[in-house]
C-alpha cells in the first residue's frame, strides 16, 4: 500500500485526536484501524515526499573577493604593506539538479539524480607573511613589464610566483618587513606582528557532472535500498555505491536507520605550468608510483595522480516523543585512505640559514623560499555524532527543527555545528522557513599557514636533501584554509509555494560568512582568510501523484490526456511545435540536447588542409581575422538542458517559459606547418600569443545558465485534421557572454572563444509558424522558425547571426503508445557581427567572427512513447537523432557530427 | 531496606514505563506528526545543495554522505 494512502488515513484520523487521553478504552473499531495503520509503511516518517515526483533545481553560489596584501613601493626606494587591488573574479558556482522519483509496483521505489556544476574564479593557492611580497601586479609575463594596456598591464592580481619574495626573519624567526631605504637612505625593517596574505590563482571554468540512482524496497515495517553513482571532472573521478535500511518497531514509534557507502576516487590533476618552476613536487616523485600520490611529468608540465577510498557507516534512531515532537540521534564513522590532498594547494617553506644572522640589523637575511604541493596524511578516521529535535508549535502551527553535530577525526580537527529552522506554514500555500547555522572547527595538527626551517635551503624546489629536512620536521603539512581554525555563521530563508495540481516552487537564499574570529572560544585563523558567500536557488517540484489524482477526479473532461494526449508524434528536437488545446491546461517538460562537432575542417562544403589555412594567411586571409592562425578545434561538444512550463489561459493561446542550462567543451590542436611563438618570447605581443597557444593545449570548458525564452503560441486554424499556430517569442539574454580564460604565463588572455559563451547576449525575437495534420495512424507537419537579434551588439561588443530554419516531417503510430518520426531540416545562419570589445587573443579559426554560421541540411529520426494509463499516464518521452547531410559553413569551421534530443513532457 | 529496594525498583519501573508509555502515541494521535513541516528534513533539495557548498569549504562537513560530490578542489 503506498504511503500516500497512509497520509490520507492520518488526515482523516487527525480529527479524532482532540482531547483523547492516552491509549485508554479503545473501541474495537479503533483497534482495528490501529492494527491497519500499523501495517502502513513509514508511519513514523510522517511527511514523506511524493511517490512519483520530478524536480529541477538551479543554484548559484558566489564568494566575496579576498583581501590581498603585498609589499609595494611607497617611495623611490621605500616599501610598505598595502592592500592591493584584486581584480580577479571570485569563486562562483552554477549548478543544476534534476531528480525523478517513482514508485514501482507499490513497494519498489526508484530515484534517479543528475547534477552538474560549473565553477570558475580565483582561489587561494598558498599563504605567506604579507610583507614577503607573494603577490605581484600582472605585467607582461616573466620579468617583462610592458606598457600597452591591451596586453594586460592594467590587470592587477596575484601570481603564484615566489621567486620574488623577500623573506626576512627576526632572531626568533618571526617574519620582518623589508621596508627598503628610508629618507636618509638607511635600510629599514618593520618588526612586530605581520599579517598573512593568500597568493591567489585564477581558474578557467570547469564542469563536474554526476549521475546517481537509488532503488528501494519496502515492507510494512522495514525498507532497504541500494544505490550508486558516478561523478566526473577532468581531474577527479568518483564512483560510489551505497546501501541502507530502515526498521520500524515499538508500534512505529521508533525507527532504526542504517546506511553504508563506499567511494572510490581517482585524481589526475594537471599542475599549473606557470607555477611548476617554483612549485616543489619532489615529495610525490619520491613516492614512486604510489596510489597515495605521485607526479608524472617533467619540470615544465606534469600531472599529480592519486587514488582515494572512503567507507562511511551511519546509524540513527528516530523516536516519536509525543504527539507533537520527535527526535533523532545518530552516529557516523568514515574511514578514508589514499590521496586526500587538494592537488592545487601549495605551502611556502622558508629555509633560514642559521649562519645568515645580521646582528647589526637583528635579522636573518637571504632565506631560501620554496613552495611544495601539500602533504596530508594518507589515512583519516572521522566520527560524527548528531542529534535532532523537531517540535510542533501549536499556536502557530509551525515546526521548530534543531540540529547539533559534533565531529572529530584523527587529523586533530573537531567541529561543532548548530542548525535551527523554523518551518512556518502560511495561507495561500506558502511555507516560509528561516534558517540559521553556526559552524566552528579547530585546525588540523598539520595545518601551518607557512613553514620555517632553521636550515639552509638549496634554492631548488625539487632538491631532495632540502625536502628530506622539511619532512623530518613536518611529515605532513597544508596551508589550506579549510583545515585552519575558524567559525562560520550563516542565515537564510526558504520560501515554498504550493500551487494547484501538485506544482511546488521552492526558493532559497543563504548568506554565509567564514571568519577566524568566529571560532568557538578563540584562537581562530587571522582575518586574511575571511570571506563571505551567498547562495540562491530555485526549484520546481512536480508531484505526479497529485496530478494523476486530479486527472482521475476531474473525470471525463480531461480524458484526452490518457490517450494520444499530444496528438500524433512530433520530433523530439522540434521547438514550439505543440499546443495545449484546452483552457487551463498545463504542460511541463524537460529537453536535453547534445551536439557535437568533430572531423574535418571545412571551407564551405569542402575539407581544407592545414596548409591552406595557414598559407593563405600570409596573403591577408579572412579565415583568421587578418592574423596568423596557430590552432584549430578538434572537437566541440555542447550539452543543453531546457525546462519548459506551458500554460493555456484560453484554448487559442499558450504561454511558455523556457529557461536553459548548458555546458560546452572544446579541444584544440596546433595547425600543421605553423611555428607558434613561445610564451617566453622577448616580444611581449608574441609572448602573449604564445601563452594563448600554450593554453589551447588542454580542454576549455564553460557552463552555466543559458538564455531564457518566453513565448506565446497563438492558434490560427484547427479542425479535426489540420492545425496551424503562430509562435511569438523573445529570448532574454540570461546566459553569460563575458567568460574569460584564466591568465597563463602571467598573461591575462581575455575573452574565451565566441562559441563557448553561454548565451547570445542580446534580446532576440523568435517567431515560428507550425502546421500539423494527421489521419489514422499517420501524421505530418512543417515548421518555419527564426531568430532575429534585436540589438546590434551585446555587452561584449558582438552579436550572433540571425537564423532561419525550415523543417517538414512525417510520423507513424506503430502501437498505441509508440510512434516514430522522420524529418528533413534546412538551417541558415548568418555569421557573427562585430567583435569582442575587450581583450581577446585570437589564435585559431574559431576566434574569427566570420567563421560562424552557415547553411546546413539534416535528417532527423526519432521515437515517441506516451504512457497511456496507470500512475504514469500523461507522460511522454521522445528522442531524436539529427544526422547532418551537408554542411556549407561560413569561412572555415569544424564539421558537425550530429545532435541528439531527448524530451520528457507531462500534460495535466 | 527491603522496602527501600522495592520502592527503588517500583520507581525505576515506573520511570521506564513512563519513558516508554509517555511515548505511546497512538496512530490516531499522529496527525500533527504527519504534517509536512514536521518532517525531519523538510527541504531535502535545499539541504543537499547547501550541504554540497559547506562540504567544499569545511573540514568536517560532507565527509560521510557517500553520495559523490567531487573534489571540491577550489
Amino acid at each position: 500500500m503506498p504511503a500516500n494512502t497512509a497520509s490520507v488515513y492520518m488526515k482523516g484520523a487527525g480529527a479524532a485526536e482532540v482531547n483523547r487521553p492516552a491509549a485508554a478504552r479503545i473501541s474495537p473499531a479503533l483497534q482495528a484501524l490501529t492494527a491497519a495503520a500499523l501495517l502502513l509503511p513509514g508511519l513514523t516518517e510522517p511527511a514523506r515526499a511524493a511517490d512519483d515526483e520530478a524536480s529541477i533545481q538551479y543554484g548559484h553560489y558566489e564568494e566575496s573577493p579576498r583581501d590581498v596584501y603585498s609589499r609595494v613601493p611607497t617611495s623611490e626606494f621605500g616599501f610598505d604593506l598595502k592592500k592591493i587591488p584584486n581584480n580577479f573574479a571570485p569563486i562562483t558556482v552554477d549548478s543544476i539538479h534534476v531528480q525523478g522519483k517513482t514508485l514501482l509496483r507499490d513497494r519498489w521505489r526508484f530515484t534517479a539524480n543528475y547534477s552538474e556544476d560549473t565553477w570558475s574564479g580565483a582561489t587561494p593557492v598558498a599563504t605567506a607573511p604579507a610583507g614577503f611580497g607573494g603577490n605581484k601586479a600582472y605585467g607582461g609575463g616573466g620579468s617583462v613589464k610592458h606598457t600597452d594596456p591591451s596586453l594586460g598591464d592594467t590587470i592587477t592580481g596575484a601570481t603564484p610566483y615566489i621567486q620574488s619574495l623577500t623573506p626576512v626573519f627576526d632572531q626568533n624567526f618571526n617574519p620582518v618587513l623589508d621596508k627598503g631605504l628610508d629618507a636618509d637612505f638607511n635600510q629599514a625593517y618593520g618588526f612586530g606582528p605581520q599579517p598573512l596574505t593568500h597568493t591567489m590563482t585564477m581558474a578557467s571554468p570547469e564542469t563536474r557532472k554526476q549521475g546517481d540512482f537509488k532503488l528501494g524496497y519496502e515492507w510494512d515495517e522495514a525498507a532497504v535500498d541500494v544505490g550508486g553513482g558516478l561523478s566526473l571532472e577532468n581531474d577527479y573521478e568518483s564512483r560510489f555505491v551505497n546501501w541502507g535500511g530502515r526498521l520500524d518497531f515499538n508500534s512505529k514509534l521508533t525507527t532504526l536507520n542504517f546506511s553504508q557507502s563506499y567511494t572510490n576516487s581517482t585524481v589526475s590533476a594537471l599542475l599549473d605550468h606557470d607555477s611548476l618552476p617554483y612549485l616543489g613536487f619532489i615529495g610525490y616523485q619520491l613516492n614512486g608510483k604510489d596510489d597515495n600520490g605521485y607526479y608524472d611529468g617533467s619540470v615544465n608540465e606534469g600531472t599529480l595522480h592519486g587514488k582515494r577510498e572512503d567507507i562511511a557507516t551511519n546509524l540513527s534512531v528516530t523516536q516519536v516523543l509525543s504527539k507533537s515532537a520527535l527526535a533523532e540521534a545518530g552516529v557516523g564513522y568514515t574511514h578514508s585512505s589514499g590521496f586526500m590532498e587538494n592537488p592545487y594547494k601549495a605551502t611556502y617553506a622558508f629555509f633560514v640559514d642559521p649562519n645568515s644572522f645580521d646582528a647589526g640589523s637583528g635579522v636573518y637575511l637571504g632565506a631560501n623560499t620554496a613552495a611544495y604541493t601539500e602533504q596530508r596524511p594518507n589515512k583519516r578516521n572521522q566520527v560524527n555524532l548528531n542529534l535532532r529535535y523537531v517540535q510542533h508549535i501549536a499556536q502557530l502551527d509551525a515546526a521548530m527543527n534543531l540540529k547539533y553535530n559534533y565531529f572529530f577525526d584523527d587529523w586533530g580537527i573537531n567541529a561543532h555545528t548548530f542548525e535551527g529552522k523554523w518551518v512556518q506554514p502560511l495561507p495561500w500555500g506558502l511555507t516560509v522557513t528561516p534558517t540559521i547555522r553556526y559552524y566552528s572547527q579547530s585546525a588540523a595538527d598539520f595545518y601551518h599557514p607557512y613553514l620555517v626551517l632553521k636550515t639552509a635551503g638549496s634554492g631548488d624546489v625539487n632538491n631532495v636533501a632540502a625536502y628530506r629536512a622539511l619532512i623530518q620536521q613536518y611529515p605532513n603539512f597544508s596551508s589550506d584554509h579549510r583545515l585552519s581554525a575558524y567559525g562560520a555563521l550563516s542565515g537564510g530563508v526558504i520560501v515554498n509555494k504550493q500551487f494547484a495540481r501538485g506544482l511546488n516552487l521552492e526558493m532559497g537564499f543563504e548568506y554565509y560568512t567564514h571568519q577566524g574570529g568566529l571560532r568557538l572560544g578563540s584562537g581562530g585563523e587571522g582575518g586574511y582568510a575571511d570571506f563571505s558567500a551567498y547562495s540562491a536557488n530555485a526549484a520546481l517540484k512536480v508531484d505526479l501523484d497529485t496530478l494523476g489524482r486530479s486527472l482521475a477526479e476531474s473525470g471525463g473532461g480531461h480524458h484526452h490526456h490518457h490517450h494520444h494526449q499530444h496528438g500524433p508524434a512530433q520530433p523530439a528536437g522540434l521547438m514550439f511545435g505543440h499546443m495545449l488545446n484546452m483552457a487551463d491546461d498545463w504542460m511541463i517538460g524537460y529537453q536535453y540536447m547534445y551536439g557535437k562537432q568533430a572531423g574535418n575542417l571545412l571551407q564551405g562544403t569542402q575539407p581544407i588542409s592545414d596548409a591552406a589555412i595557414t598559407q593563405n594567411n600570409a596573403l591577408h586571409n579572412p579565415n583568421c581575422a587578418d592574423a596568423q592562425c596557430f590552432v584549430a578545434p578538434t572537437d566541440m561538444t555542447m550539452h543543453m538542458h531546457m525546462f519548459m512550463v506551458m500554460y493555456a489561459p484560453t484554448d487559442w493561446l499558450n504561454l511558455m517559459l523556457m529557461p536553459t542550462f548548458m555546458d560546452m567543451s572544446m579541444n584544440m590542436r596546433e595547425l600543421g606547418g605553423t611555428n607558434a611563438p613561445q610564451p617566453t618570447d622577448a616580444d611581449p605581443a608574441k609572448a602573449l600569443v604564445g601563452s594563448a597557444v600554450n593554453h589551447a593545449g588542454h580542454e576549455h570548458q564553460t557552463g552555466g545558465i543559458g538564455d531564457t525564452n518566453i513565448s506565446a503560441l497563438v492558434k490560427l486554424y484547427d479542425d479535426k485534421l489540420h492545425h496551424l499556430h503562430l509562435g511569438l517569442g523573445v529570448s532574454a539574454p540570461t546566459g553569460d557572454v563575458d567568460i574569460h580564460l584564466r591568465p597563463n604565463h602571467a598573461f591575462e588572455l581575455g575573452f574565451i572563444h565566441y562559441g563557448m559563451q553561454l548565451g547570445s547576449g542580446t534580446w532576440d525575437f523568435t517567431p515560428s509558424l507550425t502546421y500539423t495534420g494527421h489521419h489514422d495512424d499517420w501524421g505530418w507537419g512543417a515548421q518555419i522558425q527564426g531568430i532575429k537579434r534585436l540589438q546590434n551588439h551585446n555587452e561584449s561588443g558582438y552579436r550572433l547571426g540571425d537564423m532561419l530554419q525550415a523543417t517538414a516531417w512525417g510520423s507513424y503510430q506503430f502501437l498505441d503508445w509508440l510512434g516514430g518520426t522522420v524529418r528533413g531540416i534546412y538551417t541558415t545562419q548568418d555569421s557573427l557581427h562585430g567583435e569582442y570589445d575587450g581583450l581577446h587573443v585570437p589564435i585559431g579559426t574559431m576566434d574569427t567572427p566570420a567563421n560562424h554560421g552557415g547553411k546546413y541540411w539534416d535528417i532527423g529520426m526519432g521515437l515517441n512513447a506516451t504512457i497511456p494509463g496507470g500512475s504514469m499516464a500523461g507522460n511522454t518521452f521522445s528522442v531524436e537523432w539529427i544526422q547532418p547531410l551537408q554542411d556549407n559553413v561560413n569561412g572555415v569551421q569544424l564539421e558537425r557530427e550530429g545532435a541528439l534530443s531527448a524530451k520528457w513532457s507531462y500534460m495535466f | 531496606m527491603i522496602m527501600f529496594k522495592r520502592a527503588v525498583s517500583v520507581v525505576s519501573m515506573a520511570l521506564a514505563m513512563q519513558l516508554l508509555g509517555g511515548c505511546a502515541v497512538a496512530p490516531w494521535e499522529r496527525g500533527t506528526l504527519a504534517k509536512p513541516q514536521m518532517a525531519l528534513e523538510s527541504n531535502p533539495l535545499q539541504t543537499e545543495l547547501r550541504g554540497h557548498a559547506y562540504g567544499a569549504r569545511e573540514a568536517a562537513t560532507g565527509s560521510s554522505s557517500g553520495s559523490g560530490g567531487g573534489c571540491g578542489c577550489y
